[in-house]
């Protein structure tokens, strides 16, 4: 299969530089697939679950926020967040997902801001367990 | 015995030898903060580069189809976000990031939303009108904050109630080396006006919504960015000032050692001269 040149960057590091068969990922416009060749292209991520085939080896990520770019060839993720499979802290998120729900379930004792944030972060959290799986 | 007292010298001495062991101590901390600052802020920068330059890239491709982003404005509405140290005894770091943030606003309707107690302090002191104070403590601000500020820029941004954003921080070119810069955030222009694009790209689902979405995005990466950057920036500073205090310190402890010493041989040799003189007699 012929290869493409990705690059994965997020404000904590480089996450991956190299080689890859195969990228999929979460759009705000849905999943997309990225083969070798693909034309010049622009698009937001959205959160999801990402993947990416890499030396015929499918691997796993949490991938949320930032952007994708195809251009000559080279395939740039500039995510918030980019987490690889084995590296997500299970145990955090669903410490996470349980605060969150626990705003969630009383409603009425939280500010409009602060269930925002509440979902979000229960978001954040179904999403790397789901990865991390 | 000309001048000052031995008595004096000495209790001078020991003062100085405790001034020499604060800055000495701050040096060290300085020293190991900056590791783990220098670290974050080489390991940031790639996230930081590519991101400035596929957006600017962007902004170049859309040129021909302006949007409320890439629209240079009329009015003069400015928002300049400007990052500087929590403390002080960091030689030049605060002074001069803060002052080229005051001339880059002179002439401005200026609003600043400061990040670090300095920056909050000096603008109050000058009475320009402040978003937030919420961010006295740069080193406490995470990327989660950075993120929430750049999506509330932006909403005021679309709303009309700022006409520009700039950043000024500090770059943290070496160890030795630290320069403060204000950068253009919004609107966002293009680099290169005459280099006309080759080839179209393709915005999914549409250049438009691919901006909206990816406009705060960016300007949060890049206040994360420049945030890291500060930090470094502010411990290599404070390291290389407390590294020449302690100099100065052993170099005045030595001269006033070569004082204190001089005037003691002078005491004995004037209390001999006396106890001959009396045998003599």
């Amino acid at each position: 299969m012929r290869e493409f040149r990705l690059q994965i960057v997020t404000p904590d590091g480089q996450q991956f530089d190299g080689m890859a068969e195969r990228l999929i990922v979460r759009t705000i416009a849905g999943d997309v697939g990225i083969l070798a060749g693909h034309t010049d292209y622009v698009t937001a991520l959205g959160m999801g679950k990402a993947r990416i085939v890499t030396g015929g080896e499918e691997r796993a990520a949490a991938c949320i926020g930032g952007m994708l770019s195809v251009s000559g060839g080279n395939v740039k993720v500039v995510a918030t967040t980019f987490e690889w499979s084995d590296q997500i802290d299970v145990a955090r998120a669903e410490r996470s997902e349980q605060r969150a729900k626990a705003v969630l379930e009383e409603k009425s004792k939280h500010t409009a801001e602060e269930i925002a944030l509440a979902e979000a972060r229960l978001k954040r959290a179904l999403i790397r367990k789901g990865a991390a799986k | 015995m000309a001048g000052v007292s031995a008595k004096e010298l000495k209790s001078r001495i020991r003062s100085m030898e405790n001034t020499r062991q604060i800055t000495k101590a701050m040096e060290m901390v300085a020293a190991s903060k900056l590791r783990g600052a220098q670290e974050r802020a080489l390991e940031s920068r790639p996230y930081f580069e590519t991101l400035y330059e596929t957006m600017s890239d962007l902004a170049q491709r859309r040129q021909d189809d302006p949007s409320p982003f890439t629209l240079a404005r009329e009015g003069n509405k400015t928002c300049c976000i400007v990052i500087a140290g929590d403390r002080g005894l960091a030689g030049g770091y605060n002074s001069g990031v803060l002052k080229m943030a005051y001339s880059a606003l002179e002439g401005q309707d200026a609003t600043v939303l400061p990040l670090g107690r300095k920056a909050v302090d000096f603008f109050r002191a000058r009475g320009v009108p402040m978003l937030t104070q919420a961010h006295s403590e740069a080193a406490g601000i995470s990327v989660g904050d950075c993120f929430s500020m750049a999506r509330l820029l932006c909403e005021k941004f679309l709303a009309g109630e700022f006409d520009r954003i700039v950043l000024a921080y500090t770059n943290f070119v070496s160890l030795l080396n630290q320069s403060p810069a204000v950068l253009e955030l919004l609107p966002l222009k293009a680099e290169k006006a005459a280099e006309k694009p080759s080839h179209t790209v393709l915005y999914e689902p549409d250049s438009a919504s691919v901006l909206r979405a990816i406009v705060p995005e960016y300007l949060g990466g890049l206040i994360y960015g420049a945030l890291c950057e500060s930090i470094a920036s502010e411990q290599a500073a404070r390291r290389t000032a407390m590294d020449a205090a302690t100099k100065n310190a052993d170099e005045m402890i030595d001269d006033l050692s070569l004082k204190f010493n001089r005037a003691r041989q002078g005491a004995i040799t004037q209390e001999i001269t006396e106890i001959v003189a009396g045998s003599e007699a």
